[in-house]
């Protein structure tokens, strides 16, 4: 399939739709931790680099089968999601957002001093088992579980959650539980994009995953809209392909990708999609009667 | 504005962005073919940092380069072919430098790439070259595993397993500084390579380590490691990691009031080292490269002069590195007759006593560059100094 | 040693204090993460630089000098990008925005500069003093002296003066305070530029300190200043300055006892178990919430 599909589209391009499946699924797991239960990630690389560096030393220095390092990868994150989950019981928005910051800045450096990990230099040599085809299957699969989560008892106490915790839990709703719950889910997301990321890229290094990651996946989920799949899936596809457009402006690419941040969010305060989730598309485009887009 | 049409315009604003990238799909396809007829352009794509944290690296290293194709092109270009230069940032990112070989190979269909400076992201454009049957040259990838993944895949660096030992034995057997103190800088993929070579060569020639802290690129504080370092009693501080570093630990060392030489390897050539020590470096700092621009060659003077005069600066080692890499690639194309990469890469395998301005370059039997002798070199009156050349020893 | 340490890391802390307080005093009041202070004060560097290179002032016309450009900066930053997001949009929103005016700025000086590092010239002669077993040098004297100095006027500023007093009110409640006529548009702006002119004086004493300023100084050090500014509890004034000392000891010792491989993993390390005993911060005031 991926042969077929090299034949008939340059090896750039698909180079850039692989990128986006797997930002998706990262972007997808952020969306679960700050777009819907509203807890502030400001770490979401420190959980791809545990996924990517587990997935690819057992690939690499214990030749465990693909599927296997995948998933040692992305459980590896979970673990750690649970761990950096359980403060969250006493913190609270941007004290959270400290912590996260501080997980994801532990991580780099312990992967700076990690041997087996190659340290600065990075550890090179990773099987290249990920293509356009398995990216874009998981990628579908994890938006079509996403809408599912979210449209069921647990995805809608993460609403809650986001939308008024005190209220959440005079509902009945263990709020608790369902916060490391979010941060379990969308750690493991980071933990399988990671994992997907190195067995495509067969190089990773540290400083792959540092503090700037972490915040252009943020920027990601809250300009596509916090919350929403549809959302953060255009987020994500207007976030990755911006600055590859913007090579023609060569040495002031950044400089206009700053400009553009800025200026995105002035026009679209809420996001290019604001919180529109499945739903009301559906209810947009079957019932022309009713109008549910925010202002 | 309605809501309504605003989102209509965002809409329609996600679809031209979307749209302006993939355009180039058709054009790039219907491109004609004949890349080997007379009077077409050979391209040679750019790798290296422009813009971030680590284009220090790169943009001396484009101007190396963006020389050389200036001056082949002023001299009739190669086999008849003028040479054009695809240079595109690549932040020193995995994903960027991914993106830009694999657009380099299938867009502008360039014949070789020149980079980049860092061992990890060699190896990845390194392996994207071979898939693709194109040759890469890397001007400063030093780590290991990097010609190994294949016959495409070549460097033009100073290698540190050779020259190291060099070094580390004169340090300890000639001016008898027994006593080492190591500084590593940690999120530096050059140095933390070095750090062991250095390690393994005080091991074998008798010193010892009395400290080993670490650094990280783009800090300015340093005063806790150089404080550590008063109370080490070390004879000389090896520091593995780049020029402005160094200045800065040196800086760091003077106002300490300490005094100590700091050797390291080529990674400190750098103009920025005097501007940015002054006299803290005077004399202070030793390291060895693979030439000397106080004692250069007829090359390397030629060089030196047009570099100044058309950037106003001086040239630091990646620019050299670039420079000469250029130039290698049009001998190979020339011995071999021909601009395809296939033909040629067995010529630039047979590289031999390239008299390069970044040293005297042979490509061994295992395609690794081999640069003799070493020069060591040294900061007198703001400008760099020969010391000594050092005979390299290659079993 | 330690005592050599203990001032290597104050001096350290005091840089990190003078960044956090531009960082604390704009959370209070608007409870944005200013993510484009870190900018500020590598403007604020390259202003001192600027006039030192050029018009040859001495030490503390350069302060001032940077200070004053990076007040009417800071207050540029917030009217193109912070302002028209204001009461429209999330808190994440305007994050994303001070993101952007990041990248922007650093890119800026990278491209007007280079982006190698510049050396700072010596403003000062270097003295060293000798006290007993410990070494002080001039410099450090200066940079704990002027830090010390600016954060007191600053305290007696916020505590005694009618504009401090309309600042506290903000912090309290923005809405009851326009109702008592205030302009809070007017207060946001001043205090992004009193912000933005601490964060320049701390360029300016790093550029000197450290002889070096490279337009990505701001980035690590930003990230620095605000953990201090959570750590002390983000939104006090003297969180912010306790955060800073605490947090510039805390790494110079981690280096000095512990290990330089993993100094920023034992500061931010340090930082959480903090944070887990304390959740509100050294200094912070726990909020009752409300429903």
């Amino acid at each position: 399939m991926d042969a077929l599909l090299s034949q008939y589209i340059d090896a750039y391009y698909l180079h850039l739709m692989v990128l986006i499946g797997i930002n998706i699924i990262l972007v997808l797991g952020l969306n679960i931790i700050t777009g819907v239960t509203g807890q502030l990630s400001m770490g979401h690389a420190g959980f791809m680099s545990i996924g990517a560096y587990t997935a690819a030393i057992m690939s690499v220095h214990l030749a465990f089968p693909f599927w296997a390092s995948l998933l040692a990868g992305a459980t590896a994150a979970a673990a750690f999601g649970f761990l950096l989950g359980l403060p969250t019981l006493r913190l609270e928005g941007d004290y959270l957002a400290m912590v996260t910051i501080g997980f994801a800045e532990i991580v780099r450096v312990f992967f700076l001093n990690f041997e087996p990990g190659g340290k600065a230099v990075g550890l090179s040599g990773i099987p290249e088992h990920t293509g356009f085809t398995l990216v874009w299957t998981m990628a579908l699969l994890i938006i079509v579980l996403n809408a599912k989560l979210l449209n069921s008892r647990i995805g809608r106490s993460f609403y809650a959650i986001r939308e008024n915790e005190i209220a959440a839990e005079a509902a009945g709703i263990n709020t608790t539980r369902l916060k490391v719950l979010a941060f379990m889910i969308g750690a493991s997301l980071a933990g399988l994009g990671g994992g997907l990321y190195a067995h495509y890229m067969t190089y990773i290094a540290p400083q792959d995953f540092g503090f700037m990651k972490s915040i252009e996946l943020l920027n990601m989920v809250v300009l596509g809209g916090m919350g929403s799949i549809p959302g953060a899936i255009l987020g994500t596809i207007v976030l990755t392909l911006a600055p590859e457009m913007l090579r023609i402006v060569a040495e002031y690419r950044l400089l206009f990708y700053g400009a553009l941040l800025v200026l995105l969010m002035i026009f679209r305060p809420n996001g290019l999609l604001g919180d529109i989730r499945w739903y009301d598309f559906k209810k947009r485009w079957f019932n022309k009667g009713v109008k549910t887009w925010p202002s | 504005m309605s809501s309504k049409l605003k989102f209509r315009l965002a809409l329609v604003l996600c679809c031209v962005m979307m749209m302006s990238i993939f355009a180039g799909c058709g054009g790039s396809e219907s491109a004609p073919d004949d890349s080997g007829s007379q009077g077409e352009v050979i391209k040679l794509g750019f790798l290296g940092a422009l813009t971030g944290s680590v284009a220090n690296y790169g943009i001396p290293g484009k101007k190396g380069m963006e020389m050389a194709i200036e001056e082949i092109n002023a001299s009739g270009g190669i086999l008849g072919h003028q040479v054009e230069g695809v240079y595109d940032d690549n932040k020193g990112e995995t994903t960027d430098i991914t993106a830009i070989a694999k657009k380099y190979i299938t867009r502008d269909k360039v014949v070789a790439m020149v980079g980049d400076p860092c061992t990890g992201l060699t190896q990845v454009a390194g392996r994207i070259a071979q898939d693709n049957e194109v040759v890469i040259l890397s001007a400063g990838a030093t780590g290991t595993g990097v010609v190994e993944i294949g016959d495409y895949v070549y460097r033009n660096t100073l290698l540190d397993i050779y020259a190291a030992p060099a070094v580390v034995d004169w340090m300890v057997n000639q001016k008898g500084w027994k006593n080492i103190a190591m500084i590593t800088s940690l999120n530096n993929g050059y140095s933390t390579a070095l750090t062991p070579v250095f390690k393994a060569a005080i091991a074998d020639k008798g010193g010892n380590i009395v400290l080993d802290e670490s650094i990280n690129d783009g800090e300015t504080d340093f005063t806790a490691q150089v404080t550590k370092l008063k109370n080490a009693g070390a004879d000389v501080l090896v520091f593995t990691g780049y020029y402005t570093e160094a200045a800065l630990i040196m800086n760091e060392v003077q106002k300490q009031n300490l005094d100590i030489v700091l050797v390291g390897g080529d990674g400190l050539y750098g103009q920025d080292l005097a501007t940015l020590g002054k006299s803290a470096v005077e004399e202070k700092v030793i390291f060895y490269c693979g030439f000397s621009s106080d004692q250069p060659g007829p090359e390397t003077a030629a060089f030196l002069e047009s570099y100044r005069a058309k950037y106003n600066e001086e040239p630091d080692m990646f620019s050299a590195q670039y420079y000469d890499a250029v130039y290698i690639l049009k001998k190979a194309m020339e011995d071999a007759n021909s601009t395809d990469p296939k033909v040629f890469k067995t010529e630039l395998a047979k590289l031999k006593d390239y008299p390069g301005v970044s040293g005297n370059t042979t490509f061994g039997p295992d395609r690794e560059p081999i640069k003799s002798p070493v020069c060591l070199i040294t900061i007198k009156d703001g400008k760099f100094a020969l010391l000594e050349k050092i005979p390299v020893n290659v079993e | 040693m330690f005592l050599e340490q203990l001032v290597n890391g104050l001096t350290l802390g005091s840089s990190y204090a003078l960044i956090a307080l531009g960082y604390t005093m704009v959370y209070g009041i608007i409870q944005l993460i200013n993510f484009a202070h870190g900018e500020i004060y590598m403007f604020g560097a390259f202003a001192g630089l600027f006039l030192v290179t050029l018009f040859d002032v001495n030490i503390f016309v350069a302060l001032l000098g940077a200070m004053a450009f990076c007040m009417v900066l800071g207050m540029l930053v917030e009217r193109v990008a912070y302002r028209p997001l204001r009461g429209k949009s999330s808190r994440l929103s305007a994050l994303i925005s001070a993101i952007g005016v990041s990248i922007f700025l650093s890119t800026l000086m990278a491209l007007l500069r280079g982006t190698n590092t510049t050396r700072y010239p010596e403003i000062l002669k270097i003295h060293t003093y000798h006290l007993g077993p410990l070494e002080l040098s001039s410099l450090q004297i200066i940079i704990l002296l002027v830090s010390a100095l600016l954060m007191i006027g600053l305290q007696l500023m916020i505590q005694r003066t009618r504009l401090g007093k309309a600042m506290r009110a903000c912090s309290q409640d923005l809405d009851a305070a326009s109702l008592m006529g205030i302009n809070p548009n007017r207060i946001i702006s001043y205090t992004f530029a009193i912000g933005s002119a601490l964060a320049a004086a701390g360029g300016v004493m790093v550029g000197i300190y450290y002889n070096a300023v490279w337009p990505y100084m701001g980035t690590m050090a930003g990230l620095k200043a605000f953990s201090a500014a959570v750590l002390g509890g983000i939104g006090s004034v003297p969180g912010a300055m306790i955060g800073g000392l605490t947090l510039g000891v805390l790494e110079i010792l981690g280096v000095a006892y512990l290990s330089s491989s993993y100094k920023d993993a034992i500061a931010f390390g340090i930082l959480i178990l903090v944070l887990i005993v304390r959740p509100q911060g050294i200094m912070g005031q726990k909020i009752t919430k409300k429903v």
